[in-house]
């Protein structure tokens, strides 16, 4: 089943005659079905985050629509987006985004408190993910109280709680030690697996988009180069490598 | 870019986070200097040259408004201060030393300080006559001076040193602001910034049980109790309220934090969440703020009440404008022909019999228990006439035979109700007291009153028990008049007292005690506007500049929460939740104290002053006008704030 339908996506700021006028995505079209895990790649400044801002309706294209879920997202009203984000989006930020003020467990159930949910049942689905996502016994810390990684996880499990359509992840091993992130990553897998959740993850780490079972890759704001993970690892780890290499290369 | 021109732009760049400051210290600048030439003024100081308890009593006045306007000068500023904590991070990550961000900070401080300085003391003086007007009119009803504007080069040169004295005092504070900032907090986000504030159930129950304490003291209707108990009740109080924004409050946020199936509420979650860190920075900020709001709503609630039945009281006491008795029999045409000369007319003249009477009591606690004084004597009719010509709305009486009522300047409460039951034995006819009430002037020179049944009169003045006072070698009558100007005309009361001091007639006239009456309410109730005034705005100014700050601080959570997919009418919702318990817990607080307060004036003061069954409640319909006033100052103050803070952690 087709969860995305991205359409001639281009994205431009600065203002129309101005000479400080800068695009950052030109007429990017994709699809994305449910149950995969695709990454996004390509160096700083490529436009990849303003990718997934566009996609998670925090920002909005210039021209071109996309289709998510069966809504064209560009017809929706501000309030209407609100509501939007909070059923079908999930997002998992770097700096995992995390409200200061709240335990993790009142972190995790924030956007189920936001959609009016009873107390009975935001335990219930606490309960269910919690578990399963290791971090039963941080849940009632702060924050500043716990790790990188548990953070990240924590951040993880609220995307998941609402049963989003998709997950949107911004370089969510950024700013992990390579033991946390490849534990985080191995989690994401876990969940796209285990929940069938749709995942697409912007990352510049190679070894991150190597869980992924597609990779996109982005340079000056358009489509450079697709990649499928066949049944070898090692082999679509190199040949990320290389294509990474090369967008590298010829930027300079 | 020298620091000279960097400051101008800094204002120039921060002149929306500027104007509130600006307001508040103008604000601070203005009540200085009008209270300084309030106190050199010609006018006041030759209004109130008659009695110097009440210059004493405006300069005490004067050294609490300072030592507040210290006081929220230095914190507003060093809260500003943190609110551009990132524009001075910045600063100290380009290098430059903190001394200098300092100097930076202090020449902003001097060039918006003198400017508000100016701006200060020109509405000072554009305001002063209003001032003194305000003040003068409130405290002397018959003043007729002409007031002039007040320009006092004194009370200018004082005021400007004493700011720049503060200014200085804010900038080396200011500095160890500064100085306390850690470089990296500017790209941590506010983290740990603020310890968790968990409170405790002890402490909880305890801060409730000091108030309470206080509470029951306060209200135990007993003056004496109340009296001697002024500064425990403070203490309980004070410390009861502490405890409680201390240790109390936070575990109240903890208890809703535990009801699940409100606490999960969006708005609530964030909120309440928000607050409870916030706790602890603010707690010590909302005592104070429930304290002094207690005391501001008591100054003003007080003050009004006393201002607003002083006529009330005056006429308690005389019971009309003139009341006289003995003196010869021209007296009457002498006060006429002042009035006339006067162009004054007579409203209303009485002349009541005066009888007296020693009788023997018989259950007195120790044995007579009027101590052989002979006790004024009305006839019921008699009475009521008195009472129907008086100024005052004392209801008629209406008594049977054998029975008697009681009166004296002593109000039942007082000890007045040891009257009651007592058997005035005339021979053949006991007489028992079945009623005590208030009555000040009844008397005609006599300390208690006793009015009989008209038969009861008739027979024992026959009997010669009861005889006329002019038997007695005393005044056979008392003359009770009315008349137009009474309370406010100088010049005839000079001419009648005048007259009535060359006879050997004993008088009472309400202008006195009216105007002394009003010389210290109104100044009381003056200095109880002021201070409210001052008290208000600092603190609802201090709120503000919290609340600003707290802003700057949360704006990435509001952020986050619109990724999350907050939408707008719950992000209005939380901003409401979160901020309307920071502004109105401390009122309400203020207000509950200042309800109890009241009734301890009532108590020792009003109970005295308002002749009604229960003095309390009038007492606080007139307390409510000025809590509802206080109230509505704060929500504006609310109001401010919220836009504010919705514009910062929006943008």
């Amino acid at each position: 089943m087709q969860i995305l339908k991205v359409e001639n996506i281009s994205k431009v700021y600065g203002t129309k005659k101005g000479s400080n006028r800068y695009t950052a995505l030109k007429n990017i079209s994709f699809e994305v079905n449910q149950g995969e895990f695709i990454g996004v790649m390509g160096a700083s400044g490529s436009g990849k985050t303003t990718l997934l801002n566009i996609l998670g309706s925090l920002d909005r294209p210039t021209t071109g629509r996309f289709i998510m879920n069966g809504i064209d997202v560009g017809t929706l009203r501000k309030n209407e987006l609100a509501k939007h984000r909070i059923e079908n989006i999930g997002f998992i930020f770097q700096d995992y985004n995390l409200l200061e003020t709240m335990t993790l467990k009142e972190n995790i159930i924030l956007p189920l408190s936001l959609m009016g949910m009873d107390a009975k049942t935001i335990e219930a689905k606490l309960a269910r993910f919690v578990e399963d996502l290791g971090i039963v016994h941080v849940l009632d810390k702060y924050p500043y109280e716990v790790s990188g990684g548990e953070q990240q996880r924590a951040a993880a499990c609220r995307a998941l709680i609402n049963c989003p359509k998709i997950i949107l992840a911004d370089e969510p091993t950024g700013n992990l030690d390579s033991k946390s992130g490849k534990d985080l990553l191995k989690l994401l897998s876990y969940i796209n697996k285990e929940y069938k959740a749709t995942i697409l993850m912007v990352t510049h780490d190679v070894f991150a988009a190597s869980y992924c079972q597609k990779i996109l890759f982005i340079r000056d704001g358009e489509i450079y180069n697709e990649l499928y993970s066949g049944s070898d690892k090692k082999q679509f780890f190199d040949s990320i490598i290389d294509v990474m290499s090369m967008l590298g290369g010829e930027r300079q | 870019m020298n620091l000279l021109t960097l400051a101008f732009r800094n204002i120039r760049l921060n002149r929306k986070k500027y104007a509130m400051y600006v307001f508040s210290m103008g604000f601070s600048v203005f009540t200085v200097y009008t209270f300084l030439a309030l106190m050199h003024n010609e006018n006041v100081m030759l209004a109130f040259q008659s009695d110097p308890r009440y210059r004493s009593l405006l300069s005490s006045f004067g050294v609490i408004i300072m030592v507040f306007v210290l006081f929220f000068l230095i914190s507003s500023n060093n809260s500003f201060i943190r609110a551009r904590k990132k524009e001075i991070s910045t600063y100290a990550l380009f290098g430059m030393t903190n001394l200098r961000i300092g100097k930076l900070l202090f020449l902003e401080t001097l060039m918006v300080g003198s400017a508000t300085l100016l701006a200060g003391i020109g509405a000072g003086i554009f305001f002063s006559k209003l001032m003194a007007m305000f003040l003068i009119d409130m405290c002397m009803t018959n003043y007729v001076g002409d007031i002039s504007f007040i320009i006092d080069p004194g009370s200018i040169f004082i005021t400007a040193l004493l700011f720049l004295a503060i200014f200085c005092i804010m900038g080396l504070s200011g500095l160890r602001v500064i100085y306390k900032f850690e470089l990296v907090d500017l790209f941590k986000a506010e983290r740990m910034a603020e310890g968790k504030y968990k409170g405790s159930v002890p402490v909880l129950i305890l801060s409730l049980a000091l108030i309470a304490a206080g509470y029951i003291i306060a209200a135990s209707g007993n003056a004496l109790v109340v009296v001697l108990g002024a500064i425990p009740i403070l203490v309980l109080v004070i410390s009861g309220t502490y405890l409680f924004f201390w240790g109390g409050m936070p575990k109240v946020l903890g208890i809703i934090r535990r009801n699940k199936s409100l606490y999960y509420r969006g708005e609530n979650l964030i909120s309440t969440s928000a607050v409870s860190h916030r706790m602890k920075s603010i707690a010590s900020v909302m005592a104070t703020i429930a304290v002094l709001s207690a005391v501001a709503a008591t100054a003003i609630a007080t003050g009004f009440t006393l201002y607003s039945n002083t006529e009330l009281n005056t006429y308690i006491n005389t019971g009309a404008d003139l009341i006289y008795y003995g003196g010869d029999s021209d007296l009457n045409k002498e006060i006429y022909r002042v009035m006339e000369a006067n162009h004054v007319k007579m409203e209303r003249e009485e002349t009541i019999a005066l009888y007296e009477t020693v009788p023997k009591t018989e259950n007195g606690p120790d044995g007579d228990i009027f101590s052989g004084y002979s006790l004024r004597v009305y006839p019921e009719t008699e009475y009521n006439r008195l009472l129907e010509a008086s100024r005052t709305d004392l209801e008629p009486v209406s008594i049977k035979s054998g029975e008697a009522y009681y009166a004296s300047p002593v109000t039942p409460d007082d000890g007045g109700k040891a009257f009651l039951g007592v058997t005035l034995d005339f021979g053949d006819t006991d007489i028992r007291i079945v009623k005590v009430s208030r009555n000040n002037f009844s008397g005609m020179g006599m300390f208690h009153t006793v009015i009989l049944s008209d038969e009861d009169f008739k027979e024992l003045t026959g009997n010669g028990l009861i005889y006329s006072s002019a038997d007695a070698g005393g005044a056979g009558t008392a003359t009770l008049m009315n008349y137009q100007g009474a309370l406010s005309d100088s010049r005839l009361n000079a001419d009648l007292a005048a007259v009535l001091d060359e006879s050997d007639a004993k008088y009472m006239t309400a202008y006195n005690l009216y105007n002394e009456s009003m010389q210290i309410f109104g100044l009381l109730c003056f200095i109880g506007f002021f201070m409210s005034g001052v008290f208000i705005l600092m603190t609802a100014s201090l709120l503000y500049f919290k609340q600003i700050m707290a802003a700057e601080e949360e704006r990435h959570q509001y952020q986050m929460l619109r990724r999350v997919g907050m939408d707008e009418k719950t992000e209005r919702k939380v901003i409401r939740k979160r901020l309307m318990p920071v502004f109105f817990i401390p009122l309400a607080i203020g207000i509950i104290h200042s309800i109890f307060a009241m009734k301890t004036a009532d108590t020792v003061v009003f109970s005295n002053m308002i002749p009604v069954e229960n003095s309390y409640l009038s007492v606080l319909g007139f307390s409510a006008v000025m809590y509802l006033a206080y109230a509505a100052v704060y929500c504006i103050f609310y109001l401010i704030t919220k836009s504010q803070y919705e514009r910062i952690v929006h943008s």
